[in-house]
């Protein structure tokens, strides 16, 4: 995986020193620890609950990237506006910052399929900023490469 | 008489390092955990990590801690000494820390090429990671830990 970000990273074609920032956000259990981890080849059968933020770098030939996950418990969540600044990539919020949502979880049964969720937050509305709904399973590791290849490009395009 | 605890105090006392870990980069396993008192001021700890580590193309340092305190502007300044010369330095700004919580911080390292790697038996010993812990100025804690390569 880290293979693939520092790759990726090369192709954003960020100027030197220049840093990327990701932050992940959800309500807490949706999976968003799961889904570094998983993308990360790292064990996620003791996943528990983020008390706090999990913060992943990547340095590359000067190129910085930043993943934050913060908790999603409800008493974290007052505190989710503390980490917006400079934010490149936001999966829930923010002006003109490109939005992924990732529909974890697919590997279950009951579980809301991208479409279905796209129609219940009304995505089709977003127009001030690009976004993109990716079905996935973290605990299969399925999907998630597909997001975060759209971050990159995304990412990509903002720079320009 | 006593004077009322400093808030500086009560960021010391309410800071703690709980585990520092080093990984292979491309397959996420673990390949040297520590959890004692890694924080201790003044000591040293040594990690026994193995060799093979040094053939890794990448390899992730990860640290995690808790705070009692809400910290307005964390960060940490690590250095990575060879026979006391500073190598590698890596300067990390969290910003702001969630009082009462517990966070993780991960960075990942691609390797030197092979050709430029000095051997297991040179790096055993002669390689210590510092981690400085800041709020703004105030240092908040220090880790130490010397790398023998087993």
């Amino acid at each position: 995986f880290f293979q693939g970000l520092l790759s990726l990273l090369r192709n954003l074609k960020a100027k030197p020193e220049q840093e990327v920032r990701i932050l992940t956000l959800g309500l807490d259990n949706a999976g968003k620890t799961t889904i570094l981890k998983a993308l990360a080849s790292e064990d996620i059968s003791h996943i528990t609950p983020t008390q706090g933020f999990n913060i992943k770098s990547v340095q590359s030939q000067g190129f910085k990237l930043n993943v934050w996950d913060i908790g999603g418990q409800r008493k974290i969540r007052p505190y989710w506006k503390n980490y917006f600044d400079n934010t490149d990539v936001l999966e829930e919020k923010l002006s003109g910052v490109p939005v992924l949502i990732f529909a974890n979880k697919q590997d279950l049964m009951g579980a809301s399929r991208a479409d279905e969720i796209s129609k219940g937050l009304n995505l089709v509305s977003i127009r001030d900023r690009p976004w993109q709904i990716q079905g996935c399973s973290a605990l299969k590791g399925e999907g998630i490469q597909q997001g975060l290849e759209w971050v990159m490009n995304s990412v990509n395009k903002r720079k320009k | 008489f006593q004077t009322m605890p400093s808030k500086s105090d009560d960021i010391l006392k309410g800071f703690k390092l709980n585990w520092m870990n080093l990984r292979d980069g491309e397959s996420g396993k673990i390949m040297w955990q520590g959890s004692e008192d890694l924080s201790l001021p003044d000591s040293e700890h040594e990690a026994r990590v193995p060799k093979r580590i040094l053939k890794c193309k990448s390899v992730s340092r990860e640290l995690n801690f808790t705070s009692q305190e809400q910290m307005e502007n964390f960060r940490l300044e690590q250095k990575i000494y060879f026979k006391g010369t500073v190598i590698e330095e890596w300067n990390f700004e969290f910003g702001f820390v969630i009082p009462g919580s517990t966070n993780t911080w991960q960075s990942i390292i691609e390797a030197a090429p092979e050709s430029q790697m000095m051997s297991a038996s040179a790096l055993s010993g002669n390689v210590l990671i510092e981690t400085l812990f800041f709020d703004e100025d105030l240092l908040v804690s220090k880790s130490r830990v010397r790398v023998f390569y087993v």
